[in-house]
């Protein structure tokens, strides 16, 4: 990662809530995510791991200005997003996608997957008439599905295949990033392996960097060359993969490694010791400091 | 489709509402082919002729009997329905149109837009429709398009709540958050996105809504500011034959029918399209 990174995020803060109620009370103030800092490099994938409501899909969405941080900076290839509005992003929308969790709610119910694929192109200007409908048919095929199934709504597919359907749409514009937030949460076990390929695949192909988003380490390995553990909003470690997997730092990062079913039954996990989240809620004035060469942790604890 | 009768034969009440309101519209649009006495032209020999079966199928015959001045009340009831049933129609589609477009730009947008909104839901929920439809045509003068007008006025706040609840939880789902990632305008999402996904709960409205502007429409033409004579018109064929009620139960019975059983039917009808279109309900069939 000695050039340019596609992406770099520095200091991004999003909250919800404190406004006032209907009464005049105060609600109160969600940091969903604080101080988070990355870089993604051309061509990688950083995952982003943690559990519920750690505040990864807000990440995600305030990375992509699909909701607006309330400060920090994001770079796409250097430039600025953060100042930018509707007009001024919408030329980025063409280089960064996202791909969401629920591929039931992802697809509108109403429109033809195939209308639905097209649309990126549609509004971008990009193609028209029979040259959209053959770069659509194009796209059905490179993601697996029959170009048959153009005309055809949502509600005729699987799981998997609307999760494939979201991926055409998200790779029209040839992108140069994707936010894949747990794009195979929701998807049988069966099928996640094949989506996991299919990503592998594009990203050989278009030289995708993806930022993907999982709720547990046991995917994590074989899609991301480095990983970033989150906790409460915070970023608490950021290491190379297998760093991550030899030598976890963070015991939140320990935690989630225990949780990895195991297959092999004779195997003993190493360390079962529960996680105490609300005992471990990264302090404010917390910093990253690097314990390897591009393995950092969040020092929390006075050590 | 195939779904869709094979659910309402299941349905008796919802069957009886689509097979009476399927009879209704069919004689209305059917009127002119009937061969039926001229409904405006009085017969003054045959005043207030009660209800007779006999040689019912020659000219002169008044199977549901005639009005004060000899007209016959079959003829008038099925080319009445047909100004009922089209400025109801026009009423309600405009009223939708309004309402929708309302509905989707306050609950997508939200801001200004919306809170305007909700307030004068507030003020048009404090004020009773009728007294402000009373008050508009009587200021405006009773025609065809101020009666249209004024029930569309009354009409497009339901569509516009309804729809705009419906647009709060559609605005949080996924896919308009995708729309919103690959940089469709506002307009787009609103239009291609949004407004398809409520045009199911903006129908189940209409069909509510066509049953009281049909009661609202027959009100204000029985207080003689709807339809002007000698159109006929329910409302005003009630008015005219309440004063005969102790001597001619036919003059007003007749068309008080036909306004419960076009009500009737569309309200059964519209149940059942409620709950046909609500997952909740269908689920538990
Ligand atoms: N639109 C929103 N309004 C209010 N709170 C939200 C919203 N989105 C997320 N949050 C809150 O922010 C926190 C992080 O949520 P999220 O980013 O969805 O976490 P994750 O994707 O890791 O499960 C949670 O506490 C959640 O309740
Ligand atoms: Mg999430």
């Amino acid at each position: 990662m000695n050039s340019l990174p596609v992406l770099e995020v520095n200091g991004l803060m999003r909250s919800y809530g404190g406004g006032k109620s209907l009464f005049g009370k105060r609600k109160p103030v969600i940091h969903a995510i604080n101080d988070v800092s990355f870089k993604i490099g051309e061509g990688e994938t950083l995952g982003l791991v943690g559990e519920s409501g750690s505040g990864k899909s807000t990440t995600g969405r305030a990375v992509l200005h699909l909701e607006t941080p309330d400060a920090g900076s994001v770079r796409f290839r250097g430039n600025e997003l953060t100042l930018l509005g509707p007009q001024g992003l919408k030329p980025y929308r063409r280089q960064m996608q996202m791909i969401f969790q629920d591929p039931y709610s992802a697809l509108n119910p109403r429109m033809k997957v195939g209308r639905f694929v097209a649309e990126p192109l549609v509004v971008h200007g990009v193609e028209k008439g029979s040259a959209l409908r053959d770069r659509v048919a194009e796209l059905f095929k490179r993601v697996g599905l029959d170009p048959s199934f153009m005309s055809r709504y949502p509600h005729e597919f699987s799981g998997g295949q609307r999760q494939r359907i979201n991926i055409a749409r998200a790779i029209s514009l040839n992108p140069a990033f994707i936010v894949a937030d747990e794009p195979i949460t929701a998807l049988d076990v069966s099928i996640q392996a094949q989506i996991v390929n299919l990503f592998q695949d594009l990203q050989d192909e278009l030289g995708l960097a993806y930022l993907f988003i999982a709720h547990d380490l046991s995917m994590v390995r074989y899609l991301c060359q480095r990983v970033a553990v989150m906790l409460r909003g915070r970023i608490v470690e950021v290491a190379p993969t297998e760093q991550i997997f030899s030598d976890p730092r963070h015991p939140y990062t320990r935690s989630l490694l225990a949780a990895i079913p195991i297959p092999d039954p004779d195997r003993r996990r190493p360390d079962r010791t529960p996680f105490d989240v609300a005992a471990n809620i990264p302090a404010r004035e917390a910093q990253m400091v690097e314990v390897a060469p591009g393995h950092f942790v969040l020092d929390q604890t006075t050590q | 489709m195939k779904h869709f009768f094979k659910d309402l034969t299941s349905s008796k009440a919802g069957l009886f509402g689509a097979v009476l309101l399927v009879i209704i519209v069919a004689l209305a649009l059917l009127a002119p082919m009937l061969h039926l006495p001229d409904p405006t032209r009085g017969d003054l020999r045959a005043r207030l002729a009660g209800p007779t079966w006999d040689g019912l199928f020659s000219p002169g015959a008044h199977p549901l009997g005639t009005d004060e001045v000899g007209r016959d009340i079959l003829s008038r009831l099925i080319f009445g329905s047909r100004m009922t049933l089209m400025v109801a129609c026009t009423a309600v589609v405009l009223g939708g149109i309004v309402g929708t477009i309302l509905g989707i730009l306050a609950g997508y947008k939200g801001g200004f837009v919306d809170k305007l909104l909700m307030r004068l839901v507030d003020i048009q929920l404090a004020i009773p429709l009728m007294l402000l439809a009373l008050l508009i045509v009587a200021a405006l003068g009773p025609s065809i398009q101020n009666v249209v007008l004024v029930l569309a006025l009354t009409s497009w706040i339901r569509y516009a709540r309804i729809i705009r609840a419906q647009v709060l939880s559609l605005r949080e789902r996924e896919f308009v958050q995708s729309a919103h990632a690959i940089g469709a305008s506002t307009l787009r999402i609103m239009f291609l996105h949004i407004l398809p996904n409520v045009m199911t709960p903006a129908l189940v409205v209409g069909t509510l809504e066509l049953a009281r502007i049909i009661i609202m429409d027959a009100a204000l033409s029985f207080l003689g500011l709807g339809v002007q004579p000698p159109t006929p018109s329910w409302g005003r064929m009630l008015a005219d034959g309440r004063v005969y009620l102790s001597s001619a139960w036919w003059a007003v019975t007749f068309p008080g029918l036909a306004i419960v059983l076009t009500v009737l039917s569309v309200n059964l009808f519209g149940d059942w399209l409620r709950d046909y279109f609500d997952p909740k309900t269908r689920s538990a069939k």
